[in-house]
C-alpha cells in the first residue's frame, strides 16, 4: 500500500467513526432469576447478592440485583449467530480492513463501567456505536488498527446502567515461518523432551514402555546413573541394566513456583528420591500436598502418562 | 446475615493479596459459559470452528472471563461491595485442560472505594486475563 | 603440585558499564565499554592489550572486541567454561598466559545481556542443540528447569541437615542489600528492604524466594592483568593475584550434583580452596574481605564453610554474628553482590574485590584490607582468586 492508497484506505475507515452498530434495542428477556441461577451455577458464583432473596430482603439494598457482569448478556442476539449475523456498520468496518488485508482480529481491552445496579423485572437495551479508530500501529502482531465500540445499556426508565467499552486489533498476519506447520499451531504444549542420544536412548525408549531401568556395569556390576558409557569403578565399556522396583525415599525436594512454564503442571514439585537399588533419581512427586512433604519420607513411583506426548516416572508418598 | 461478612474500607490496605483460587477450565465451563452469557459464537462450543481459527479446542469467551473475574474480587469483598467498573486486557486464551490461577492485590484505597489489580495465569500459555476491579465498599455494618 | 603463580600477575585496572535492565545496544557494544574502560582505569593503551580471557558462554568473539577497542595484535585468548564457575575461571586463564610470558596484558571481561536478552531464569528450555542437551534432559521433562530450582534442590537437604534457617538467608540478602542502597550503579541503589518485604515476596522455587535470588542485568565488567613490571607504571596501586585456582570434584554435573552419597556441599569449592591457599601461603585468617559469589544466597554461607571461614554447618551463626557487616569478621559483597549489584556472572565481583584491595569500595572496611577473596559460580566447576596489595 503506498501512501496515497493508505491515505485513501483510512478515510474510508475514519468515516465509520460514530456509526452506529446496534440502535438502541430492547433485549428479548427482562432481567429474571432463571438465567441469573444458572449464569451463576456454571461460574461457581455464590453471592447471596444475586442468588438468595431472603438475604436480599435484609440488606442494605433490600432485594436482590443483577450480576454486573452479565449487562451484556441480556441484549446477546440468540443461537441465530450460529448461522451468521445480519450486515451492520462493524461488520462492514471488519469486512473493510479483510479486505486490504487486515484479516488477524484479537481483542484486547474490554471496559466496563457499572452506574446503576438492575434488578429483576429491569429491561436493559443497548445502545453500539463505533468510538474511536487509531492511527496506523506497529504490534508484535503486525501492522494494524485498533478500533473501539462504545455500547451504553439503558433501562426502562432510560437511566444509563453501564457502559462498555471493547478495543480490537485489526492487523495483517505476519508470515509464518515456513516450519510451523497447521499441526503445531494447532499443538497444546507439552513437557520438554529430553533429546536421545547413544548413551540414554535406550532409558528413555524403556521409559516409553514403562519401565525404569538402571544401567549395571557387566564387569563390577556396579549400578549408575545417570548412564554414560564407561563405568567409574572399573572403567569396563560393557554394560546391561536392571528395572527399578520404584521403592525410594525422598533425599530433597523443591517446588517450582515461578516462572510458570507452558506444557507443565502448575507447580511441579522435584526430588530427589534414593531409589531402593541405590542410585539417586530425579522425578516429579505427585498426589500430595507441598507442605506434607519430609526429607526421608518413603515413595513408591509408576510411570505414567503425563501428557499428549510424554510417559514419565511419578512418585508418590507412601 | 453474619454468614456473609463484607469488608469495608477500613479493613483494606494497599498492598492487601486476594486469596488466590485454581480455576479449572473444562470443556463443560467453557461451553455452559458461553451458553449461560448467551454467546453462540460457535469458536466457544466447537472444537472444529475453534480449529478452524487456528486454536486447538473451543477458547473461554470473554463474558465468561468478566464473570470470573467479578466473582474473585467479591469472593474477597462479600456481599455488600458494589462493583463500579472492571477494566480488562485481554491475553492467551483458556482451552479445555488447562488450570487458570487466580490472584489480586488491592492496588488503591480512595475513601469506601478500592482498586483491586487481578491476574488470571494458564498453566500453558500464561496471562489469560489482567486488570482492576473496582469496589465501593459498604460504610461501617 | 602447587601452581607457581604467587604474585607473578597484578591486576591494573578494573571498570563495570552501567547495569541495568535493558541496556539498548548489543553485547559487543558492552563487551568494548567495559574493555575500553579498565585499559582507561589502568593507564594503558588499547594497543597494549595483547590477551583476552572470557566466558564460553560469552557471546563476543575476542577479536571482535579487540577490533571494536583497537587493540593490536593478540598473542593470547581463553576461555573458561560453567557458566558463572568462570568468573575467576577467566582470571585463571590471564594468570597462565601473563605468569608464562604468553601475554603481557590481558583483559579479562564478561558482557552480557542478561535482562533484556537471554535470561537465565528462562532455564534450559528452547532450541539446545548442544551435548549438554543430554544431561539436561534427565530434568527438563519434570520441571526442574532453572537454576533457582537446581539450588533450592541443594539448599532444602543442606538445611535439613545442618539446622540453618532462613534468618541466616535473610542476613545474606540484607546485609548484601545494606551495601548496595550506597552503590549508585546497583540496582538495589538506596531501596532497603526489611525481613517482612523478604518473607512476603513470591516463592521461586521452595525454599527460595524473590530476594534469595539475583537480579538478571545488563552490563558489564572487565580487569586487567599484566606482570608487576608493568604495573609499577601504571596508574593505581597493583593489585597481585596471590593465588587463583579451578576445581571440578568427582561425580560434578553442571548445577545437579545429585548423585553424591551426601550431596549437601560443594566438595568442588573445598579443593579450590585448598590450591588457592597452598598457592598464596595464606589461610582463611588472612584474608580480610571477600567476595563471595552469590547467585542466590545459601551458596553464599556453603562457600564460607568450603573456605573454612567457618566449620561446616556453622556458616549461619557465622554471618549472624554479623560477620559479612562492616564491622565484621569478613565485610562481604561490599558492592552489593549480584543479589543487590548486579548479575555479571560475578566478573563485577573481581572488580570490587580489586577496589578492596586498593581501598576504593564505595564501602570500604575501616580496617587495612591486605587480601580480599573473590570466587565463582556454586553447584558446576568453580574456583576462587585471593587478591591482595602487590608489593
Amino acid at each position: 500500500m503506498n501512501e496515497q492508497e493508505q491515505k485513501a484506505f483510512e478515510d474510508e475507515i475514519y468515516a465509520f467513526v460514530g456509526k452506529v452498530v446496534y440502535p438502541t434495542t430492547p433485549a428479548p428477556d427482562d432481567i429474571n432469576e432463571t438465567m441469573i441461577r444458572q449464569w451463576s451455577e456454571i461460574l461457581g458464583e455464590t453471592n447471596p447478592a444475586y442468588l438468595d432473596a431472603d438475604w436480599a430482603a435484609n440488606s442494605s439494598r433490600g432485594h436482590t440485583i443483577s450480576p454486573p457482569a452479565m449487562m451484556y448478556v441480556w441484549g446477546q442476539e440468540g443461537f441465530q449467530v450460529t448461522k451468521g449475523r445480519a450486515p451492520n456498520a462493524m461488520s462492514t468496518l471488519v469486512e473493510t480492513f479483510n479486505r486490504h488485508g487486515f484479516t488477524g482480529v484479537l481483542g484486547t481491552n474490554v471496559k466496563q463501567d457499572y452506574m446503576k445496579e438492575s434488578c429483576i423485572g429491569d429491561n436493559i437495551s443497548v445502545h453500539m456505536v463505533i468510538d474511536n479508530i487509531s492511527e496506523r500501529k506497529t504490534t508484535a502482531r503486525g501492522t494494524g488498527y485498533f478500533f473501539e465500540t462504545l455500547s451504553t445499556f439503558t433501562d426502562q426508565h432510560d437511566d444509563v446502567v453501564g457502559t462498555q467499552r471493547f478495543k480490537v486489533l485489526k492487523f495483517i498476519p505476519q508470515e509464518q515461518p515456513a516450519a510451523a506447520s497447521d499441526t503445531d499451531a494447532l499443538a497444546v504444549p507439552t513437557r520438554i523432551p529430553s533429546p536421545r542420544g547413544h548413551d540414554n536412548k535406550w532409558w528413555w525408549d524403556a521409559c516409553d514402555e514403562g519401565k525404569v531401568l538402571i544401567q549395571r556395569c557387566k564387569s563390577c556390576h556396579t549400578l549408575r546413573h545417570p548412564p554414560r558409557p564407561m563405568c567409574g569403578e572399573c572403567q569396563s565399556m560393557e554394560w546391561d541394566s536392571i528395572e527399578s522396583t520404584l521403592d525410594g525415599e525422598v533425599m530433597s525436594y523443591t517446588c517450582l513456583r515461578h516462572p510458570v512454564i507452558p506444557g507443565y503442571p502448575k507447580d511441579p514439585i522435584c526430588a530427589v528420591i534414593k531409589l531402593a537399588e541405590g542410585t539417586h533419581f530425579v522425578a516429579n512427586l505427585v498426589g500430595c500436598e507441598y507442605e506434607d512433604l519430609r526429607i526421608g519420607m518413603k515413595v513408591k513411583g509408576k510411570v505414567e502418562q503425563v501428557d499428549e506426548k510424554t510417559m514419565l516416572p511419578q512418585f508418590y508418598p507412601v | 446475615m453474619s454468614e456473609y461478612k463484607t469488608l469495608t474500607a477500613a479493613d483494606v490496605s494497599v498492598g492487601d493479596k486476594l486469596q488466590s483460587t485454581d480455576i479449572d477450565i473444562s470443556t463443560g465451563l467453557v461451553v455452559c459459559g458461553a451458553l449461560a452469557t448467551r454467546d453462540f459464537e460457535p469458536v466457544h462450543h466447537s472444537k472444529a470452528e475453534a480449529q478452524a481459527v487456528g486454536l486447538p479446542d473451543v477458547f473461554m469467551n470473554i463474558l465468561t472471563s468478566q464473570g470470573l473475574m467479578t466473582r474473585f474480587a467479591t469472593d474477597w469483598s462479600g456481599p455488600e461491595a458494589t462493583v463500579n467498573s472492571i477494566d480488562l486486557k485481554l491475553g492467551a486464551p483458556n482451552i479445555p485442560g488447562m488450570v487458570m490461577a487466580m490472584t489480586g492485590e488491592v492496588t488503591a484505597v480512595n475513601g469506601d472505594t478500592v482498586d483491586i489489580n487481578i491476574l488470571g495465569e494458564n498453566n500453558i500459555w500464561g496471562m489469560h486475563m489482567q486488570g482492576t476491579v473496582q469496589l465501593t465498599l459498604p460504610k461501617e455494618l | 603440585m602447587v601452581a607457581n603463580i604467587k604474585d607473578k600477575t597484578v591486576i591494573v585496572g578494573a571498570y563495570n558499564t552501567k547495569f541495568s535492565k535493558s541496556s539498548g545496544v548489543s553485547e559487543l557494544s558492552l563487551a568494548a565499554q567495559a574493555v575500553k574502560g579498565a585499559i582507561d582505569d589502568a593507564g594503558l593503551k588499547p594497543e597494549d592489550i595483547d590477551g583476552m580471557a572470557t566466558f564460553t558462554m560469552d557471546t563476543n568473539d575476542e577479536i571482535e572486541v579487540a577490533r571494536a577497542v583497537g587493540c593490536g595484535e593478540l598473542t593470547f585468548w581463553g576461555r573458561s567454561h560453567y557458566g558463572g564457575g568462570a568468573a575467576t575461571g577467566s582470571l585463571h586463564q590471564a594468570v597462565m598466559a601473563v605468569s608464562t610470558g604468553m601475554a603481557e596484558c590481558v583483559a579479562v571481561f564478561r558482557a552480557l545481556n542478561g535482562r533484556s536478552g537471554h535470561r537465565f531464569s528462562d532455564g534450559v528450555s528452547g532450541a539446545i542443540t548442544t551435548a549438554d542437551a543430554i544431561h539436561w534432559g534427565w530434568y527438563m521433562p519434570y520441571g526442574l528447569l532453572t537454576p533457582a530450582s537446581w539450588v533450592a534442590m541443594f539448599t532444602q537437604r543442606w538445611m535439613h541437615n545442618t539446622g540453618v534457617t532462613r534468618d541466616a538467608l535473610f542476613e545474606v540478602a540484607h546485609a548484601t542489600r545494606e551495601y548496595a542502597v550506597k552503590n549508585p550503579n546497583a540496582f538495589f541503589h538506596e531501596r532497603h528492604f526489611d525481613r517482612e518485604e523478604y518473607d512476603n515476596a513470591r516463592m521461586i522455587a521452595d525454599p527460595l524466594q524473590l530476594f534469595d535470588c539475583c537480579q538478571e542485568s545488563d552490563g558489564a565488567s572487565c580487569v586487567i592483568v599484566t606482570t608487576p613490571e608493568r604495573a609499577r607504571d601504571l596508574r593505581h596501586p597493583g593489585v597481585s593475584v596471590r593465588g587463583v585456582s579451578q576445581a571440578a570434584a568427582p561425580d560434578q554435573e553442571q548445577m545437579t550434583s545429585f548423585y553424591r552419597e551426601e550431596f549437601a556441599g560443594i566438595p568442588e569449592m573445598e579443593t579450590a580452596a585448598r590450591n588457592c591457599y597452598q598457592m598464596s601461603d595464606l589461610t582463611a585468617d588472612d584474608i580480610d574481605a571477600a567476595v563471595i559469589y552469590d547467585a542466590f544466597s545459601p551458596i553464599v554461607l556453603w562457600q564460607m564453610e568450603a573456605w573454612n571461614f567457618c566449620g561446616h554447618g556453622e556458616s549461619g551463626d557465622f554471618v549472624l554474628d554479623g560477620a559479612m557487616r562492616p564491622g565484621g569478621r569478613l565485610p562481604c559483597n561490599t558492592h552489593g553482590g549480584q543479589l543487590s549489584e548486579a548479575y555479571i556472572h560475578g566478573v563485577n565481583g573481581i572488580v570490587e574485590a580489586t577496589r578492596l584491595v586498593r581501598g576504593t569500595s564505595l564501602n570500604q572496611p575501616s580496617k587495612d584490607v591486605n587480601h580480599a577473596l573473590v570466587t565463582s559460580g556454586v553447584g558446576i566447576p568453580t574456583g576462587g582468586a585471593i587478591l591482595g596489595k602487590m608489593n
